[in-house]
C-alpha cells in the first residue's frame, strides 16, 4: 500500500522522552530525578531564602497556566483556521492564511507583545492578562497552522478520494475522514508547541502580568537574592515541563496504539 | 443493444494533464446493466477514463453524463451524482481511524440521513455478501489486502449506487488473495449491476464482460466482445498487447 510517512519536525519544546529507551537510567529520569533531588536538598538545608521563595511561587504557577492553557485554546483556533486556508484553494482565504503566518514568522515574540499589549491599549480596555493571551494565541497560531498543514497533508489523498466518491463534499471529507486521522499526527507537535508556549509565557511577565517569573523578580527586588531566586524559578520551570513531557509521550503511545496491531 | 438510453454516455473528451494528453477523442456508452472491463497498457488513460466518470479527474473538453445528467453542468450537483456512483480503488483507501463497520455506515448516515440501526443492519448484510461480518469490529490494518478490498466493495455498495467503478482493484494483492475479490465481483455482476472495470484480469474478462475496451495512448483502440476481442483482435497494437500478455 502506498503511505505517507511524515515525520513533523518542531524544533523547539522539550525533547519527548524516548519511548525506546527502556533501561533504568534515562535521560528524563535524571533530569526529573536530579531535579526534585537538588529542589529538595536546597529546600532542606537552606530554608532560608529557599523555602520562602519556594512557598511565594504558587500563585503565579496557576497564573503561567491560566495563560498557557487559554493562549492554546486560541492558537488552536486560529491554526485551525489558518491551516485550512493555506491548504484551500480558494485565493483570497490562501493569501490571508498565508500572509498572517509570515508576518507573524516575522517577528520577534517579545516584540509582536509589547506591540499587541499597547495596539490593543490604543483600541480598548482590557486586562492586562486577556492582552497577553490574545498576543501568545496570536503568535502561537500561526506556527501551529503550519502544524495542521503539514498533519492535513500527511494523509493518503486515497483517503480523500474515497471520501468525495461515496458522496461526501469537501469540507464533509475534512470533518468526518481528514482531521480525525490528522489528528494523531498532529498531537505530539502540538504537545510539543504547547511545552514551548508554557516557557514562553515567561515573557508576559514584562505585561505586569504575575506568572512564575515576575513573582521571583518581585521577591528577589525586596530580597536582593537574584542567584537564589532565580535558580529556583529555572528549576520550577523545569520540573514542570519534565512533567508535560512525560504525560505528552504516555499519549502518545495511546492513541497510535491502533496503528501497531 | 439499446443504445438511445446509455447510463454512461462519454462523448469525445480529452485530458491534458499540462501538456500530456492523457486522454485523446475517447467516446463510450454503458447501458444499464452493462459490464464494460478496460484493458490496455500500464499509461494508456485507462484509470483516468474511469476516474472522470465520478470527477476525480474533470475533462479538458468533451461531455460525461451519468444517468442523464451532465457533469461538465455545474446546476448539476457532482456530490448527488457520485453518491451513485460506487468507486473502488486499487490501494483500498479505507478510512483507516473507523472500524469496518463504521467504514460501512459514515456515508449512509451522514449523507443519507439513514437511522443508525437501519445503516448498520444493512452493512452487516453487505458484510455477510462479502464473507466477513466476524470482521466488523476491526481496524482496516487488522485485515489482510483482499479482506479490506472486499470491505471497500461493501462500503461502496452501501451508499446503493446504479453503477460501480472499478480501478485496478486486484494490481494491489497478493496472489493467493486475487480470486476473493474477484468472486465477489462476478456474483456482483450476476446481480445485474452496472460495471466498468479496469484490470489485468483477462479472465475476468473473458467471464463477466459483455464488452471489452483496448486503450493505449490515451485513445480508444477497439471496442468488441471478449470473444471476439481475445480470439479474433482486429486491431494490430491489440493483437500485440494480448501476445505480451496471455
Amino acid at each position: 500500500m502506498r503511505e505517507k510517512k511524515v515525520v513533523i519536525e518542531v524544533g523547539d519544546g522539550a525533547a519527548i522522552p524516548d519511548p525506546e529507551d527502556s533501561g533504568l537510567f534515562t535521560a528524563w529520569r535524571i533530569s526529573f530525578f536530579g531535579t526534585l533531588a537538588i529542589m529538595a536538598f536546597l529546600v532542606i538545608t537552606k530554608p532560608d531564602p529557599y523555602l520562602a521563595i519556594l512557598k511565594y511561587l504558587p500563585d503565579g504557577i496557576v497564573i503561567t497556566f491560566k495563560v498557557t492553557c487559554a493562549s492554546i485554546a486560541l492558537a488552536l483556533v486560529l491554526g485551525l483556521i489558518a491551516g485550512l486556508g493555506r491548504i484551500s484553494k480558494n485565493r483570497f482565504f490562501n493569501l490571508a492564511a498565508s500572509t498572517y503566518i509570515e508576518v507573524v514568522r516575522g517577528i520577534p515574540l517579545l516584540v509582536q507583545l509589547f506591540y499587541i499589549y499597547f495596539a490593543l491599549g490604543h483600541l480598548v480596555r482590557v486586562p492586562d492578562l486577556v492582552a497577553a493571551i490574545i498576543a501568545m494565541g496570536f503568535c502561537y497560531g500561526a506556527y501551529m497552522g503550519e502544524v495542521f498543514r503539514a498533519g492535513i497533508n500527511s494523509i493518503d489523498d486515497g483517503q480523500t478520494e474515497a471520501s468525495l466518491s461515496l458522496g461526501f463534499n469537501r469540507s464533509q471529507t475534512m470533518r468526518y475522514v481528514i482531521l480525525p486521522q490528522a489528528w494523531r499526527t498532529i498531537l505530539p507537535p502540538v504537545g510539543n508547541e504547547f511545552i514551548a508556549l508554557l516557557k514562553d509565557t515567561s515573557l508576559v511577565s514584562i505585561l505586569a502580568v504575575s506568572d512564575i517569573l515576575r513573582r521571583g523578580r518581585e521577591f528577589a527586588s525586596e530580597s536582593f537574592l537574584y542567584f537564589e531566586t532565580y535558580t529556583m524559578i529555572a528549576l520550577v520551570y523545569l520540573l514542570i515541563t519534565l512533567v508535560l513531557s512525560k504525560l505528552l509521550s504516555n499519549m502518545e503511545n495511546r492513541l497510535s496504539h491502533y496503528e501497531r496491531r | 443493444m439499446n443504445a438511445a438510453n446509455p447510463i454512461i454516455s462519454i462523448q469525445n473528451v480529452n485530458k491534458f494533464f499540462g501538456s500530456f494528453q492523457a486522454l485523446a477523442d475517447v467516446s463510450l456508452t454503458v447501458e444499464a446493466g452493462q459490464k464494460v472491463v478496460v484493458l490496455g497498457p500500464s499509461g494508456s488513460g485507462k484509470s483516468t477514463l474511469l476516474r472522470t466518470i465520478n470527477q476525480l479527474e474533470e475533462v479538458s473538453s468533451g461531455s460525461i453524463v451519468v444517468d442523464g445528467r451532465d457533469l461538465c453542468d455545474p446546476q448539476n450537483d457532482i456530490n448527488r451524482i457520485r453518491e451513485e456512483v460506487g468507486m473502488v480503488f486499487q490501494s483500498f483507501n479505507l478510512f483507516r481511524h473507523k472500524t469496518v463497520l463504521d467504514n460501512l455506515t459514515l456515508a449512509p448516515i451522514k449523507l443519507k440521513k439513514e437511522p443508525k440501526l437501519q445503516a448498520e443492519k444493512r452493512a452487516m448484510e453487505l458484510l455477510d455478501k462479502v464473507g466477513l461480518v466476524d470482521k466488523a469490529a476491526s481496524y482496516p490494518v487488522q485485515l489482510s489486502g483482499g479482506q479490506q478490498q472486499r470491505v471497500a466493495i461493501a462500503r461502496a455498495l452501501a451508499m446503493n449506487p446504479k453503477i460501480m467503478l472499478f480501478d485496478e482493484p486486484t494490481s494491489a494483492l497478493d496472489p493467493e488473495m486475487i480470486g476473493e475479490v474477484l468472486e465477489v465481483m462476478v456474483t456482483l455482476a450476476r446481480e445485474g449491476m452496472t460495471m466498468v472495470v479496469v484490470t489485468h484480469e483477462m479472465g475476468f474478462a473473458r467471464e463477466v464482460a459483455d464488452k471489452v475496451v483496448f486503450m493505449d495512448e490515451g485513445r480508444i483502440i477497439e471496442i468488441a466482445a471478449p470473444d471476439h476481442f481475445f480470439d479474433a483482435p482486429e486491431n494490430d497494437r491489440t493483437k500485440k498487447f494480448l501476445e505480451q500478455i496471455l
